[in-house]
């Protein structure tokens, strides 16, 4: 928790010596809302069958797809990113030398974008609930633990990603795909059901349709944990393969790079 | 000059630090052509070989060598980056491989790359991040970097973004950061040469003084700055192409060296008896440095056989009807120290035993 802590403040302290930086991304994130929000009232004719279960009000419904999308970013790319950064400043040494825990490292690499991520869904949900999207503030707590085991869905392929960081030197396609696939076929802009058959199969082995529906149940309808039980399963079920895989894999990478005396170089 | 230090090495204590046929090499970076010709098959270049090296607790230890010699490798597999290929380093009993993170609390590693810094971010915050990795926290954090600050020389730069810095200030602050968990074991790779002289003079004082003297930190030097190891070290080792070549006080090097080393005071420095002495194996190398005054020249001369040698090349000298006014032993610098060593192993020759003590 230490090094997660160290590395905030940093992080925090690096961040805001970009003052404009700052403060654009702030403004331009509660304005991204109003476009939505239109856009969602000329569509909401079209949707309003397709979601009847997932809140039925097309502009909530995006807004936690869009939400839910951008934590994806945290668990996929923040890790790798970090790494790579570090291994470019020539921090990675630095960090390596010092008896903190290699896990508390990786967690501290997302840390910081977690809680940015975290304060940007925030913004972008509060103001939306100003501009007319309903949610169930019953299932927020069940919503919030789905979202977190959604994100650890998520991060076996960020571990892979890193891998590939460490012995390439880049991610190569794994993110994009997992990204585009997850858009695509995970439900963040439109129910799974629409989908035609052939890919809707596909979707089904994307965590995020099942993370998405079971969070748009509980935030958008209230439902409980119990009554979105399956999906949540699923999501532990996938998590745990995907770990089984990402885990092994990245211990493989960092044991090369010691060996092959890379871990260094740029 | 004997440190005094020097004689802990005798001591019974098993060794601080223990390298014992330590083996790394790097695969070789290879071209396209080469890829699809063979895609299997790496190659692979030497960067220790079998090195051996014991260094005592408390030790102000210097790791002398040109470029390429392996003295970066052996401290980044002392500091767990770098898994050895075959071998053993151990620090304070601990393996290096299998007990890496106990080892880790023990040593410390002046990762010498500026760009390991964060530049975006002040001095104290630097040291702020790193001080929670290594476990301080609130005041006994602000306090221990605080003090750094101050031992570095840079209380008054704390607060200034590390962009802004000098060389010589980042470099400090690099060390400010080894330093901050106290280790037992310091690692200093070329810690001055960003330094100007008078602020490496002043970190040398410190490093004797605070980190070796006060605070009983045993010290690993790696350096191209043979003055720095003599005016630092208790023991040095040459390593070279990955090899230790000798080991011993900078004065035992220095004797051996000096052992051959003499300097002939002549009127007739292009005698040609000089270069029969090389010839006929009396002698070495052989080099005409100054004029001593208006009517000497010096003559350089490296007799292999030393003292016994020296009787054969004066009595040589005279049967030739060349004058010799003077002979004395040259009193080396380490530097030549090392290029002496190196030259004396051409690549292929085995490592060199440790140089006696003085």
């Amino acid at each position: 928790m230490r090094t997660i802590l160290a590395f905030l403040r940093a992080n925090w302290l690096t961040a805001t010596s970009y003052r404009i930086d700052l403060v654009i991304s702030l403004i331009s994130l509660a304005a991204a809302a109003v476009p939505l929000y239109f856009v969602s009232g000329a569509l909401q004719p079209l949707m309003a069958e397709s979601i009847r279960t997932e809140g039925g009000q097309y502009f909530g419904f995006a807004l936690v797809g869009i939400v839910t999308y951008s934590f994806l970013g945290v668990a996929v790319n923040s890790i790798p990113t970090g790494l790579g950064k570090s291994i470019s400043s020539g921090t990675i040494e630095a960090f390596l030398v010092a008896p903190a825990s290699l896990p508390s490292i990786l967690a501290a690499f997302a840390s910081y974008d977690l809680i940015w991520t975290t304060m940007r869904a925030v913004v972008f949900l509060g103001v939306g609930a100003v501009l007319g999207a309903r949610f169930a503030p019953a299932g927020l707590p069940a919503a919030l633990f789905i979202l977190a085991l959604t994100v650890l869905a998520y991060v076996p392929i960020g571990l892979i990603a890193a891998a590939m960081v460490m012995a390439f030197r880049t991610t190569g396609p794994l993110p994009k795909a997992v990204f585009a696939a997850s858009a695509l076929l995970g439900g963040v802009y439109y129910p799974t059901t629409v989908i035609p058959s052939w890919i809707e199969l596909v979707s089904r082995v994307v965590p995020l349709t099942y993370g998405l529906r079971a969070i748009r149940r509980t935030l958008l309808e209230g439902w409980s944990l119990g009554q979105v039980g399956g999906d949540v399963l699923t999501l532990v079920g996938i998590s745990a393969v995907l770990f089984a895989v990402a885990i092994p894999l990245f211990l493989k990478a960092l044991g090369t790079a010691r060996r092959r005396g890379t871990l260094a170089h740029p | 000059m004997t440190h005094p230090r020097a004689q802990s090495t005798n001591s019974l204590e098993p060794p601080f630090v223990l390298i014992r046929a330590l083996t790394k090499s790097y695969p070789i970076h290879r071209q396209w052509r080469e890829i699809l010709r063979r895609p299997f098959a790496e190659q692979w270049t030497p960067a220790l070989e079998g090195v051996d090296l014991a260094v005592e607790r408390g030790e102000f230890f210097g790791l002398l060598g040109p470029n390429g010699a392996g003295k970066t490798t052996l401290f980044k597999v002392l500091s767990t980056l770098i898994t050895p290929d075959s071998g053993q380093a151990q620090v304070d009993g601990l393996d290096v491989v299998r007990d890496a993170s106990q080892v880790r609390r023990i040593l410390s590693p002046v990762i010498p790359d500026e760009r390991s810094l964060l530049w975006r971010l002040s001095a104290r915050d630097n040291l702020n991040l790193f001080a929670g990795l290594y476990g301080y926290r609130g005041n006994g954090r602000a306090t221990r970097v605080g003090e750094l600050l101050d031992i570095v020389g840079l209380a008054e730069a704390g607060n200034k973004m590390v962009g802004q810095f000098s060389s010589g200030m980042k470099q400090r602050l690099l060390i400010a950061r080894a330093l901050l968990p106290e280790p037992r074991l310091l690692l200093l790779d070329e810690p001055t040469r960003s330094l100007d002289p008078v602020s490496a003079e002043r970190f040398r004082r410190f490093l004797r003084d605070e980190i070796g003297g006060r605070q009983g930190c045993t010290i690993l030097l790696a350096t191209h700055n043979a003055e720095e190891a003599l005016d630092l070290c208790t023991r040095v080792a040459v390593l070279d192409r990955g090899r230790v070549r000798a080991v011993g006080t900078p004065e035992a090097l220095a004797l051996r060296v000096a052992e051959q080393r003499f300097r002939i005071y002549t009127r007739a420095p292009d005698a040609p008896a000089f270069g029969e002495l090389l010839q006929r194996g009396l002698a070495q190398s052989l080099s005409m440095t100054a004029a001593a005054d208006g009517q000497w020249s010096v003559v350089e001369v490296e007799i292999p056989k030393g003292n016994e040698g020296c009787e054969a090349v004066l009595a040589y000298l005279a049967r030739h009807g060349v004058a010799v006014a003077r002979l004395e032993r040259v009193r080396p610098t380490l530097a030549q120290v090392i290029e002496h060593v190196v030259a004396q192993h051409p690549p292929g020759t085995p490592a060199a035993a440790e140089a006696p003590r003085s």
